[in-house]
């Protein structure tokens, strides 16, 4: 029997993992044979929304964070909790579950879990004079990242000391910059029942807490960053980006690179989580054997071998202790505490997404463009809560 | 009888693929914009009349869009049409190496639009090192201001119509050289035995022969910008504050960001309805300055 599966393509050498471990589950076994197709990722959810339509879908895939709780409720996908083994339910990390389950059932697993913080050039920190704080409790208030930000600029030639990515297109917005919103007492939705943006997502809170960021790219300390080496090339001392890019800043400045929790807007410092997760299709005929390849991907070597190449936080708490990326006193412990302390925040768990995440985008966009701020997160509110209204509240329908 | 028949018998493999790949899915789209339609939701399908247009109509993203697209047409299509033809006369030149010109011209127009997109968002690079301000400031002798082209919103459009206008203008070129080097060398010698100098000969003579095909080239033109989307989606994401949205990209947008289908196929039914307006339109000007 052959298993299709899909993956994102991610970087080069996250899929060269995903391959040797694939081909290394197929030579176990002698009757089930897995295909591999990587897809794009800034192509992956449509992809996945058109074969999900067509009735197309693979046995096993890969989602992208939030993007699940729409596929649970059109019912493509089935609850795992029955397929693995307890013991692997026990070792999941919380944050893990808590982004797999749904509608009283587990329906992904991720192999591991999303950091985001602030790296930093120490000496340039040095140099100003600048605290360097010890752990998310710690961070820098919004005041002081502002002084921050002054200081660095007066001694950089092009006043540009920040990288935020500006480059990036699609969900790197809502990932990388809705901690800002829930860090001012702000959010992108209520979360008691999910219906009503409006209230959330324009408050006063989150108005100004956008006009901050508005005003950091309008006083020029924003790289546009159209090369991706403002931080890596030295340009810039600030980048405000996740566990993705540790292993290339390592390599560029080594042990002058830090990793520090983002400023504190207000209510404490907040960060994302989240990441790829695995889900099986309703349409598979054989479940088990894609349940069979998660519980191989979630084994600690296999959770660390992806770790190391990708730098995500394991989603394992075996994985975690054994790291030594993650573990302890490693240079990213900061991502695994963040996450496993309740300073980051899951996206909204609802099928609405999707839409939440394009006006947000669109929100930004105008924001960034030096657009009035209230004017464009109240048009993100309204079309959001039009969605939800037009699809009754996202009804989960049992099967 | 028979000929008639036989006529049909070819005409149909075409007819076929324009029914079904044209007709039918216009149709469809009609009768689903005034539905509820959503991508994937398992509710039910509900018709709901003329909301959806009441929706598009009252967005000031989409009637930014139709701004957009009609600011855009006005735009390109005389500048582009213009340098098209410019292009095509000094091509026309009877000189060595002309041929070269000519395949440079038409390169632009090979390269896949989003690959120029792509290039072009590096040529528009804010800050003084980006080349276009780099080139603007020597040339204005310094007093060029440096600007983010593509974040600004008083030049993000006419940003995006230099992409498009670089990009499009070699086809025009050639279609225009095409019909340049048409007209008989007769007409040209007559006139110069009457006396007529280089501009009344292009005048009375090169623009009323081009006349047909300039005016193909024009409708072409408009009905492309239009159909704007691909520079749109690379360069500037229809920002800043809806400034380069278009109809295109709205539509895309609001069916597969928003999942919206019903309210996607409302803005492509105003799309098909504005195009056929502007070909009308075009057709009568075109006719009433005598027989085609």
């Amino acid at each position: 029997m052959v298993l299709h599966v899909w993956a994102h393509a991610g970087q080069e050498a996250e899929r060269r993992v995903l391959q040797a471990q694939l081909e290394r589950f197929n030579q176990q076994s002698d009757e089930s044979q897995l295909k591999l197709t990587f897809i794009p990722e800034r192509d992956y959810n449509a992809q996945v929304q058109a074969a999900a339509l067509a009735g197309d879908l693979p046995d096993l895939l890969e989602f992208d964070g939030p993007y699940l709780y729409n596929y649970i409720w059109q019912q493509h996908l089935i609850p795992l909790e029955d397929l693995l083994p307890p013991a692997l339910l026990d070792d999941l990390l919380p944050s893990i579950v808590a982004q797999g389950r749904y509608a009283g059932h587990l329906y992904s697993v991720g192999v591991y879990d999303s950091g985001l913080g602030l790296y930093a050039r120490q000496s340039a920190l040095q140099q100003i004079g600048a605290r360097i704080p010890a752990s998310a409790g710690d961070a820098w208030s919004i005041d002081e990242f502002n002084q921050i930000l002054g200081k660095l600029a007066a001694r950089d030639s092009d006043q540009a000391v920040l990288d935020i990515k500006l480059n990036y297109t699609g969900e790197w917005y809502t990932y990388g910059f809705s901690p800002l919103l829930q860090s001012a007492g702000a959010d992108l939705i209520e979360r008691r029942s999910y219906r009503v943006s409006d209230g959330s997502i324009n408050n006063a809170a989150a108005v100004s807490a956008m006009q901050q960021l508005q005003s950091w790219i309008q006083q020029g300390y924003v790289d546009p960053n159209l090369d991706d080496a403002a931080f890596a090339g030295g340009r810039v001392a600030l980048s405000w980006v996740g566990h993705w890019e540790y292993e290339r800043y390592r390599h560029a400045h080594d042990t002058d690179l830090l990793v520090l929790p983002l400023p504190d807007f207000g209510q404490g410092s907040r960060t994302g989580q989240g990441s790829w997760n695995w889900g099986i299709s309703r349409a598979s005929r054989h479940p088990q054997v894609a349940a069979q390849f998660i519980e191989f991907l979630m084994r600690t070597d296999e959770v660390l071998a992806m770790c190391d190449a990708n730098g995500a936080v394991p989603g394992i708490k075996s994985a975690v202790q054994q790291s030594t990326l993650y573990g302890g006193q490693g240079p990213l412990a900061l991502f695994a505490a963040q996450l496993t302390h309740g300073v980051s925040v899951p996206r909204p768990k609802t099928p609405a997404y999707p839409v939440i995440t394009t006006e947000f985008q669109n929100a930004f966009q105008q924001i960034r463009n030096g657009g009035d701020a209230q004017q464009a997160l109240n048009a993100a509110a309204q079309k959001i809560d039009q969605d939800i209204a037009d699809n009754q509240g996202y009804p989960f329908i049992e099967q | 009888m028979k000929n008639t028949q036989l006529a049909w018998l070819f005409v149909l493999p075409a007819l076929s693929g324009l029914l079904c790949f044209v007709l039918f899915p216009f149709v469809l789209s009609l009768i689903l914009s005034f539905t509820n339609l959503r991508l994937g939701s398992p509710l039910p399908l509900e018709f709901v009349g003329f909301k959806q247009y009441q929706r598009i109509f009252t967005d000031a993203a989409f009637l930014a869009a139709l701004r957009n697209n009609s600011l855009f047409a006005l735009i390109v299509v005389p500048l582009q049409t213009g340098l098209a033809l410019l292009m095509a006369l000094l091509v026309n030149q009877p000189l060595r190496g002309m041929v070269i010109f000519r395949s440079v011209f038409f390169m632009p127009v090979v390269f896949p639009l989003s690959l120029v997109a792509v290039v072009w968002i590096l040529v528009l690079a804010p800050g003084p090192q980006g080349l276009l301000n780099q080139l603007l400031e020597t040339v204005t002798l310094g007093a060029w201001q440096a600007r983010d082209f593509l974040h600004d919103s008083a030049w993000a459009l006419a940003a995006i119509s230099l992409t498009s206008i670089w990009q499009g203008v070699g086809f025009q070129m050639v279609i225009l050289l095409a019909a340049l080097q048409g007209i008989p060398q007769a007409l040209y010698e007559a006139a110069r035995v009457d006396g007529a100098n280089q501009w009344q000969q292009f005048v009375f003579i090169t623009l009323p022969q081009l006349r047909n095909a300039i005016i193909f080239v024009v409708l072409v033109t408009t009905i492309l910008a239009f159909r704007l989307f691909d520079q749109v989606q690379i360069m500037t994401q229809g920002g800043p504050n809806h400034a380069t949205t278009t109809i295109m990209y709205e539509a895309v947008n609001s069916a597969f960001g928003s999942q919206q289908v019903a309210r996607a196929a409302a803005m492509t039914v105003v799309f098909f309805i504005v195009v056929l307006l502007l070909t009308l339109l075009q057709r009568a000007v075109g006719r009433q300055q005598g027989v085609n």
